[in-house]
């Protein structure tokens, strides 16, 4: 289990290993980081809640069983001007469709994320595939 | 804040109480509580979510496939939620027209 945090003037970078016991550590960050926009805990509950699950996604679904996958750490970085922008990227292609047979035990994956951000994209560069979210301040 | 889990039996169903988070690292010790539950017969089940800081999608996936085990018993499973930020999120994924949610265990109990 390994995790590390880096700041600059206008963003926060924490890479996790591929442990879900950190994505905890990830949602933590990201809170506090939205709580420095000064909007209200509605908001810091939503970017907190958007990162953490952007990151268990990354992670794999299979740790809904309690297994580990093994694999390339997950970074999230968390920054803010005019918006606040939260990429969560990691190694290795990643499935973003929610294929009719791929829900865990009856819930789509993305679901949740694309319902609860307007602004949501997935992109892929080279072996890195990156999942960005933003909200206006 | 991690994961708590209390049982009891009252009035014929069995309530777990959860409290802390319910997420990708946690979800599994929920899972494995339903799943022990319904393998010692108890078919109609109450999560009392009232003490939970947070729940994700792995969280949703686990209640459901609960729903789903109780249901091959001709049982039941009914939520204790009155959180808003919570229930947003059962709204979101389109669950809260799955699940019964209660605002208290009386209001759950007495729904039978």
């Amino acid at each position: 289990m390994s995790a590390g945090a880096a700041r600059t003037a206008t963003a926060v970078t924490v890479t996790i290993a591929r442990d879900p016991a950190l994505v905890r550590t990830v949602r933590l960050v990201a809170a506090s980081v939205a709580r420095r926009t000064n909007k209200d805990e509605e908001f810091v509950e939503e970017v907190r809640l958007a990162a953490g699950e952007a990151c268990a996604l990354l992670l794999g679904q299979s740790f809904a069983d309690g297994s580990v996958a093994p694999g390339e750490p997950v970074a999230v970085r968390i920054s803010f001007n005019d918006t606040l922008v939260v990429d969560v990227s990691t190694s290795g292609p990643v499935d973003v469709v929610d294929h009719p047979d791929s829900d865990v035990d009856g819930v789509e994956p993305w679901a949740l994320l694309r319902g609860l951000i307007n602004d949501f994209s997935v992109g892929q560069d080279g072996d890195v595939t990156t999942v960005s979210m933003s909200w206006p301040l | 804040m991690d994961l708590s889990l209390e049982t009891r039996h009252e009035d014929g169903h069995t309530i777990i109480e959860v409290g802390g988070e319910i997420d990708v690292y946690t979800a599994p010790r929920l899972r494995d509580k339903i799943t022990e539950l319904v393998s010692d017969g108890n078919y109609n089940l109450v999560i009392d979510m009232e003490k939970v800081d947070f729940l994700d999608s792995t969280g949703l996936g686990v209640l459901v496939g609960g729903l789903k085990k109780v249901r091959a018993h001709d049982g039941s499973m009914r939520l204790i939620c009155n959180q808003e930020r919570l229930l947003k999120i059962f709204r979101i994924t389109g669950l809260a027209k799955v699940f019964a949610i209660h605002s208290s265990q009386a209001d759950a109990l007495a729904d039978l």
